[in-house]
């Protein structure tokens, strides 16, 4: 488990960019499990969309991205890089997730390497995948 | 894992090599350079290195990612550690 302390210690993004609120599993090297809850009080949703607030599907990418990051800094711990960027993805998304949801991320390593990793990418709510797909992330 | 045949080897990572790169399998001969004639980057070669691991359940260290320099080599990168 870790808090969103320790979760702001390994990410840079900040309100209202932050798409992580607790890690529940991590096996360094291997995967992690985290979630965001999805709130009605998030800014986007006065624009995505007015009438029926739709969590972006930019933001489930956006929230992998994260839970991808946190899991490359906790398996190379003398990893000395400050930036890391995603330079592939290929996500698919299949059901909407609005406010009241729990975005539950699942990543798995596939190849982790000091340049970068290649994950497995998951995304559910209440057990149905809502999106899925693979990322790959640089690290400089 | 038993030594496989080196025609279905070579098919096999051509069809990996296109769908990262995406390029059309033909122009991936033996001998075209990864990065001057099909515009590879390291981290495309970092996930070529993960679709091999993947296909064939294989462990490759990343020390052996400046051996990806065209498809022969990645040939021979896969046919050690089948080996191993």
């Amino acid at each position: 488990m870790m808090n969103i302390t320790e979760i702001e210690s390994l990410v840079p993004q900040r309100f209202p960019f932050l798409m992580i609120d607790r890690v529940v599993d991590l096996k360094e090297k291997e995967f992690i499990k985290a979630y965001k809850n999805i709130s009605i009080n998030e800014e986007y949703f006065k624009g995505h969309f007015p009438a029926s607030p739709v969590f972006p599907g930019a933001l489930i990418a956006e929230a992998m991205a994260q839970a991808a990051c946190i899991l490359l800094k906790k398996s190379i711990v003398d990893l000395t890089a400050t930036l890391f960027y995603v330079t592939n993805m290929k996500i698919r998304f299949f059901k909407t997730v609005v406010p009241g949801d729990k975005l539950f991320i699942k990543i798995n390593t596939v190849k982790l390497a000091r340049i970068g990793g290649v994950f497995e990418t998951e995304a559910l709510v209440d057990d149905n995948v809502v999106a899925k797909g693979e990322m790959t992330f640089a690290c400089k | 894992m038993p030594e496989m045949d080196a025609k279905a080897l070579e098919e096999d990572l051509r069809g990996i090599i296109s769908k990262i790169v995406e390029i059309e399998p033909e122009k991936i001969t033996l001998d075209a350079n990864f990065v001057e004639d099909l515009g590879m980057d390291s981290m495309m070669a970092l996930e070529i290195l993960a679709g091999i691991e993947k296909k064939y359940k294989i462990q490759v260290p990343e020390e052996k990612l400046g051996k990806l320099v065209n498809l022969k080599e990645a040939m021979l990168l896969t046919q050690e550690y089948l080996k191993s």
